[in-house]
């Protein structure tokens, strides 16, 4: 007797569904049994910045000495913001903790994807904070003005300061031998000695590329020349005398003081063009900075030095504080705020700065020996003056339009003041269409 | 009695089978297409008559969304800069592609070689040649300005300068994307009859005549659909200028799935960016459209 072997529908579907159930089987078979409690498990996201080096290098191990799993997830500064906002409004859960850039809070605080922490136990009112620094993670803010729909809400405890991070001049001391060049115009003066007797090949480097580059090197000259960026009605006004001034000073003097590529310079190019020693002054936030005396990593070991920046009619900084916000979504919630109850505590907070990250308590300030030469200058900075960006959710819009205007202004090398207008008018436009007025 | 109820039973149940298994094996499939295509589509269509605040709908505002999109000045920036892009690269990829095809159907020795490096551009990522030719461009330390300084010259201004930055990302496409089009009308070319080549060559047509006259008409439905795909796609670069320039000097390269990007995800007008992404879609539907009725018209006469 012959057994025939045919193909029938019927043991194409049998095979099919056994072919499906052994899958099945295998696979669940292959997983892992279910997770065990998660114990202090901590997703932190942030985006790659050299200012997080000492929190990565000492404050991670000894969150693991506390029992906090920490898991530190990095992404690209320019895809963060959007990749977070995604997932705090999905409630994804991928985070526990994002690290934000703080101009960020307002967009997170008006969607209220983020925790109460003050709910959670974390002391706003706590007086060893750096004030300016604890007012950013507030929404809606505590001081200036609100964004429509916020302007009687309680302000909210959603983010507490992580690294308390500024703008400060850094320059090479062969070149400005008197200590810190004092205002703009000494800067491209003594930096065109430093040009002419060979020690440097430009007297300044800034990062030109449009958005949010060029205007966080515009904003610290824009301050210092006695700009102001809104009125309290939400009207630009950055476009002032002052501010103008500032920017036909930015897009011409500087520029013709810096690489002849500024325009497409990013960090790491003017980072680049600092530690490689062929920039004579740079204003900078601390990621770079904190390479300036390791050999490694820099030309000019033991050549660059820190300031308070410069002034036309006061020295003010930009703050761009790193701040820590715990998503709605997040899977470990209580261990992340537990995390952060930790973190900063004046005890962190001193490791914090003797690891060499700027903190963000007045006490760790004062430590015996804070972990780099950087942090009392920030001290010096913060009270000299520092401010934050303005505290609205359409930042990020408002700085595109400016950062747009700028960039053309800067491709011409004059212009600045022009530039501000046409920015001016977008920026107005596009708030009285997010109904501002 | 029993055996034959039995075999109306077997027969019922076979006849069932036969019915529904055609959508059995559909179900999967349709599921899929239903779940990652459709909705999604109709999702966004729905999100296009909304207004968005701080990333959540606030309102329905019917077509607002369109209307606002062309008093849009930035909008308007990005489809120019968007429609000049494609209109330069995809010529350029169509030219050299065709050049590259009827170089390449020639048999010499070492041709299989040559084909197989010509199609290498086409499988590099597209943010790894974007990278590339970051540190090509660079005006620090790329290799241009190496290469200008050896002979010395000075820093090479690509990325800094808006018209040298545009050129440049059409340089990269046309490095990247030539090869498709060299594919597809290499598979053009040698799936042509013969017969009528080789009657033009006994009647003793020179090669311009035998291309002007024979080669290019025939190879124009193909031409037709290689420059269609190239366009479509082209309408929709996004990951090599994102690395290359972020839409800048300016607003120079920003193109408009850039633009798109930025207003959905950063500025997270949701609404509005939906709306955009829907009229570039139409756009270049009836840019396609156009071109195979056009393509027909052509043939017809």
């Amino acid at each position: 007797m012959m057994h025939s072997s045919r193909l029938t529908r019927r043991s194409v579907i049998r095979g099919g569904l056994g072919l499906a159930l052994a899958t099945t089987a295998l696979t669940t078979l292959g997983l892992p049994m279910p997770a065990r409690a998660a114990g202090k498990k901590v997703i932190i996201g942030a985006f790659a910045d050299g200012g997080l080096t000492p929190f990565k290098q000492k404050i991670i191990p000894l969150a693991r000495e506390q029992g906090f799993d920490i898991q530190f997830l990095e992404d690209e500064y320019g895809v963060t913001l959007e990749k977070w906002f995604a997932d705090a409004q999905s409630g994804a859960g991928q985070y526990d903790l994002y690290l934000l850039d703080d101009p960020w809070v307002p967009q997170f605080g008006a969607a209220n994807v983020l925790e109460d922490l003050g709910a959670g136990g974390i002391d706003g009112s706590d007086k060893d904070w750096i004030g300016s620094m604890i007012d950013m993670g507030y929404w809606p803010p505590q001081a200036g003005p609100r964004v429509k729909g916020f302007e009687n809400a309680k302000p909210t405890l959603i983010c507490v300061p992580f690294v308390g991070d500024l703008q400060t001049l850094t320059y090479r001391n062969d070149v400005f031998t008197n200590g810190a060049p004092k205002t703009w115009d000494e800067v491209i003066a003594r930096g065109k000695e430093g040009v002419a007797a060979g020690k440097i090949k430009y007297p300044v480097v800034f990062r030109g590329v449009t958005g949010n580059p060029i205007v966080t090197s515009w904003y610290p000259i824009f301050l210092s020349f006695g700009g102001s960026f809104f009125d309290d009605k939400w009207n630009p006004i950055f476009n002032s005398a002052e501010g103008k001034a500032s920017a036909d000073f930015f897009v011409g003097t500087m520029k013709q003081n810096a690489p002849s590529g500024v325009v497409e310079f990013d960090s790491d190019q003017e980072g680049a063009a600092i530690l490689g020693g062929d920039a004579g002054a740079i204003i900078q936030y601390s990621g770079n900075a904190l390479k300036a005396d390791d050999p490694a990593q820099t030309k000019v070991a033991g050549k660059l030095d820190f300031g308070v920046v410069p002034k036309q009619q006061s020295a003010i900084a930009q703050m761009g504080i790193f701040i820590a916000g715990v998503p709605k979504s997040a899977p470990n919630k209580a261990n992340a705020i537990e995390f952060l109850k930790w973190y900063v505590s004046a005890e962190t907070q001193a490791k914090l700065s003797e690891a060499g990250s700027i903190p963000v308590k007045r006490s760790a300030f004062g430590i015996a020996k804070p972990g780099n030469r950087l942090i009392p200058v920030a001290l010096k900075q913060l009270d000299a003056g520092a401010l934050p960006r303005p505290r609205t959710p359409d930042w990020a819009k408002v700085e595109e339009l400016l950062g747009i205007e700028l960039n053309k202004a800067l491709q011409a090398g004059s212009g600045g003041g022009a530039a501000l207008d046409n920015a001016a008018k977008q920026v107005k436009d596009y708030l009285t269409t997010a109904g501002y007025y | 009695m029993h055996g034959a109820a039995q075999a109306r039973k077997y027969r019922l149940q076979g006849a069932g089978l036969d019915l529904a298994l055609p959508y059995l094996m559909l179900a999967p499939g349709l599921t899929i297409v239903l779940g990652v295509l459709v909705y999604p589509l109709w999702d966004g269509l729905r999100a296009s008559t909304k207004a968005y605040r701080y990333g959540s709908p606030v309102g329905d505002i019917g077509l607002q969304n369109y209307v606002r999109l062309w008093s849009d000045v930035q909008f308007l920036n990005s489809l120019w800069v968007t429609v000049k892009f494609v209109a330069l690269s995809v010529s350029f990829e169509a030219v050299l592609g065709f050049a590259l095809a009827l170089f390449c159907l020639r048999e010499f020795q070492g041709i299989r070689l040559l084909r197989t490096v010509l199609i290498i551009p086409m499988v590099v990522t597209p943010v790894v040649v974007a990278i590339v030719f970051r540190l090509i461009y660079a005006s620090d330390a790329g290799m241009l300005t190496a290469l200008s300084q050896a002979m010395g010259g000075g820093a090479v201004q690509i990325l800094g300068n808006p018209v040298n930055a545009f050129v440049g990302l059409v340089v990269l496409d046309v490095w990247e994307w030539t090869p498709l089009m060299f594919l597809i009308l290499l598979a053009g070319l040698q799936s042509l009859p013969h017969e009528p080549f080789e009657a033009a060559r006994v009647d003793g047509a020179g090669a311009w005549r035998v291309f002007a006259d024979l080669t290019f008409p025939m190879m124009r439905p193909v031409l037709a659909v290689a420059i269609v795909l190239r366009t479509i796609d082209a309408f929709g670069t996004f990951d090599q200028v994102f690395v290359l320039t972020r839409g800048g000097p300016g607003e120079a390269t920003r193109l408009i799935s850039i633009y798109g990007y930025d207003t959905a995800f950063k500025f997270q007008q949701t609404g509005y960016a939906a709306a955009l992404f829907v009229t570039i879609g139409l756009v270049v539907l009836a840019l396609a459209f156009s071109a195979i009725r056009l393509l027909r018209r052509v043939d017809a006469s």
